[in-house]
């Protein structure tokens, strides 16, 4: 009797997965063009836990904030009706095998617009299931210039290219340093990444007269960067370029101290316009110098978030925290996406991708327009310095809200 | 010259962190045979209570590694005697499923309770040091050193002259017998668990005022500990100072002399080469590394 139930309870359970499964592929069939009811649907595979679960978190706040401004403006114009921005999450775990992965799932369930994961790993891996699945993702994040050589057609990235994180801070410390460093030294964490933004680096100082005196790296977020100090000391370089993240740039300055390591000058990528650079080293982490890919200081506006200024106010009101890079990168990338969708008036991936690749426009990040590979090489990068506990602005000097202090230890 | 001895006394002193984060992590899994997947998160807790200790209270972290080491003892100690103690005579597979999923249940508390924003905690001495001539001694690494010495010397002390103690040691030799000589096992079996985590809690916050951690960290403190309690050896108290000070210096020898990118690979290949040389570890017992539990 019982095992009677339980075979007929079994074959209903059974036929109305079937039934269930049939109506979900109807519909996905009947609305290929990735607009559900009144909903534009994107989706966006982020690291919301893992080792990258902060800068993870941080991207899906300039998404969130992204999609209020747009709906609260009544939503993407789509031809001549108006539809809901509606991102959909998923948590990649910082792994990227995972972020491609989820990928595929949003294609298997018709959604064929993108915003991209955290991190260059990452979204290398959702790259190539993009493009192999003929969906559309704007990058938000990922800024190794390797994911650009493969000749994608349908990735486009808001953020400058890897190339120019350390550049930049070359360039800012050289035009106005005084007295200016004569030599220096690389230390950079071993991912793809840093790697790239360091051989940029490496580049810019050489043209710009500097000699290098060493070269050195370690793994990815490691907290012990002594090996490397203890290598350089003996050069006893004028400036020391971190191509890092926030642990190791942490360290550098940490470790620096206990080991007796004196340059004129610190220039970290990525760590310290963060709050958790300052937080943790205190007075040390003044006058280290950093590049940004955004600063509320970034000239340009656009209709939906207005300018920086604009932005960085919303972001403080909706978040209650200062308004910075990884957030606004989101932000902008999800701006490009629903432009270039208003652009193209339809969300067919391939109609979409071909608004982006002619995109050209002026926004609260800046300017953006992809080139052939889809990097956004119009815009410039920013170099900040921690003054007295304070984030300022230094270069470009348009943008500048101080002057270099300098040298750049002791304070 | 000076770039070796330099080297070689930051590595002596990371040696001693190492050891720190692995001490307890060696005493469950030598006497109780557990491998404690969640000994990393004790030790980010114990490094986030400190941390809250010194933001709100201004508290030194050595003085919060103490209030640290009281709450995860007693966190520890509930965790073996409500959970552990479950599944402590099933396949090791059980042990390792609860405290793997205990980890993850851990890190993500953490991470909603103080997101994962990378944190630090600050001393005014931490990062000020001695200078022997060229090579220079960092105050806070040298503190922590000098606590996983005596951390080392206070347990080999309680094990070997306390009746606690014994009873630890008789129960992590053989079960049955303990009990029959009148030993609590659940009780013993729980205190190890409590002064394991204890030991984790006091070794996170003291990394705290080192370097910056943040909940994600667990897991590398695992896998840390795991490789440092092989190295040393099981069954011996000293066990965890000895691999930690030989990995830490094969890490500094290692990042002077190869690329410091191969830190990681350096650590595996050390572990395989003493398990080939010494299948016990370099001061553990050949008893505890070729039991199984029945």
């Amino acid at each position: 009797m019982r095992s009677a139930h339980l075979r007929f309870g079994l074959a209903l359970v059974l036929v109305l997965a079937v039934v269930v499964g049939a109506c979900g592929k109807g519909g996905d069939d009947e609305e290929e063009s990735g607009i559900k009811g009144d909903k534009l649907e994107i989706g966006a595979a982020l690291s919301l836990t893992g080792s990258l679960a902060k800068e993870g978190a941080l991207t899906k706040q300039g998404y969130q904030l992204c999609q209020e401004k747009v709906n609260e403006r009544g939503g993407v114009r789509v031809g001549d009706k108006k539809v809901k921005l509606a991102i959909t999450y998923s948590d990649d775990k910082s792994e990227p095998d995972t972020a491609a992965r989820l990928i595929d799932n949003f294609n298997d369930d018709g959604v064929k617009l993108i915003l991209g994961p955290y991190g260059s790993p990452s979204t290398e891996a959702a790259a190539a299931a993009v493009e192999r699945n003929g969906q559309v993702m704007v990058d938000s994040s990922g800024a190794d210039d390797n994911i650009f050589t493969k000749g994608y057609k349908t990735i486009f990235a808001v953020l400058s290219p890897a190339t120019d994180y350390v550049a930049i801070i070359v360039e800012a410390i050289m035009k106005s340093a005084n007295p200016k460093p004569k030599t220096v030294a690389f230390l950079s964490a071993d991912d793809g990444f840093s790697q790239t933004a360091a051989e940029g680096g490496v580049e810019a100082a050489k043209k710009a007269g500097l000699e290098v005196v060493a070269e050195e790296s370690f793994p990815e977020h490691t907290t012990d960067v002594s090996s490397a100090l203890t290598k350089v000391r003996d050069e006893k370089p004028d400036l020391i370029l971190g191509s890092v993240h926030v642990e190791e740039g942490i360290a550098i300055v940490k470790q620096s101290r206990e080991l007796g390591v004196t340059p004129m000058g610190f220039g970290e990528t990525v760590a310290p316009p963060t709050p958790d650079f300052r937080e943790a080293l205190g007075d040390a982490a003044n006058g280290v110098v950093g590049s940004t890919q955004w600063t509320a200081q970034v000239k340009g506006q656009d209709e939906i978030f207005g300018t920086a200024t604009d932005y960085a106010a919303d972001y403080k009101k909706r978040f209650d925290a200062d308004a910075e890079y990884h957030s606004a990168e989101g932000a902008a990338a999800c701006l490009a996406l629903v432009l270039a969708v208003e652009e193209a008036g339809s969300a067919d991936s391939e109609k979409v991708r071909d608004a982006l690749s002619g995109l050209d426009t002026e926004s609260f990040f800046g300017p953006i327009k992809f080139d052939d590979t889809g990097k956004n090489v119009t815009k410039p990068m920013s170099a900040i310095q921690i003054q007295s506990g304070d984030v300022k602005t230094i270069y470009p000097e348009d943008q500048a809200e101080a002057k270099l202090q300098w040298p750049g230890t002791g304070g | 010259m000076s770039q070796f001895l330099q080297a070689t006394v930051y590595g002596l002193l990371e040696g001693g962190l190492l050891a720190l984060v692995a001490v307890g992590f060696s005493l469950v899994w030598g006497v109780m045979n557990i491998v404690n997947l969640a000994h990393g998160a004790f030790v980010i807790t114990g490094a986030y209570i400190a941390w809250k200790l010194n933001t709100e209270l201004g508290l030194d972290p050595y003085l919060g590694m103490l209030v640290s080491a009281a709450a995860l003892f007693l966190a520890g100690y509930l965790v073996q005697r409500l959970l552990i103690n479950q599944v402590v005579n099933a396949p090791i597979w059980m042990t390792l499923l609860l405290t793997f999923g205990l980890d993850l249940l851990i890190v993500q508390g953490l991470q909603l309770l103080f997101t994962a924003d990378f944190r630090a905690i600050k001393t005014s001495w931490g990062t000020e040091g001695l200078a022997l001539g060229d090579v220079r001694v960092p105050y806070g690494r040298l503190a922590g050193f000098g606590l996983a010495v005596a951390v080392t010397v206070a347990l080999v002390w309680f094990m070997t002259r306390t009746r606690t103690g014994l009873a630890i040691r008789t129960t992590g030799m053989d079960r049955a017998a303990a009990r029959l000589m009148g030993v609590n096992v659940r009780h013993v079996y729980a205190l190890t668990f409590g002064l394991s985590a204890a030991l984790a809690g006091m070794a996170g916050a003291i990394l705290g005022s080192i370097n910056t951690f943040s909940p994600s960290a667990a897991g590398g403190f695992t896998l840390q500990s795991f490789v440092i309690a092989v190295l040393g050896g099981l069954g011996n108290m000293w066990g965890a100072l000895a691999g930690g000070i030989l990995l830490g210096l094969v890490q500094a020898w290692g990042g002077q002399y190869l690329s410091g990118t191969l830190v990681n690979a350096i650590a595996f290949g050390v572990l395989v080469l003493v398990l080939i040389v010494r299948p016990a570890g370099l001061v553990g017992r050949p008893y505890y590394e070729a039991r199984a539990e029945a």
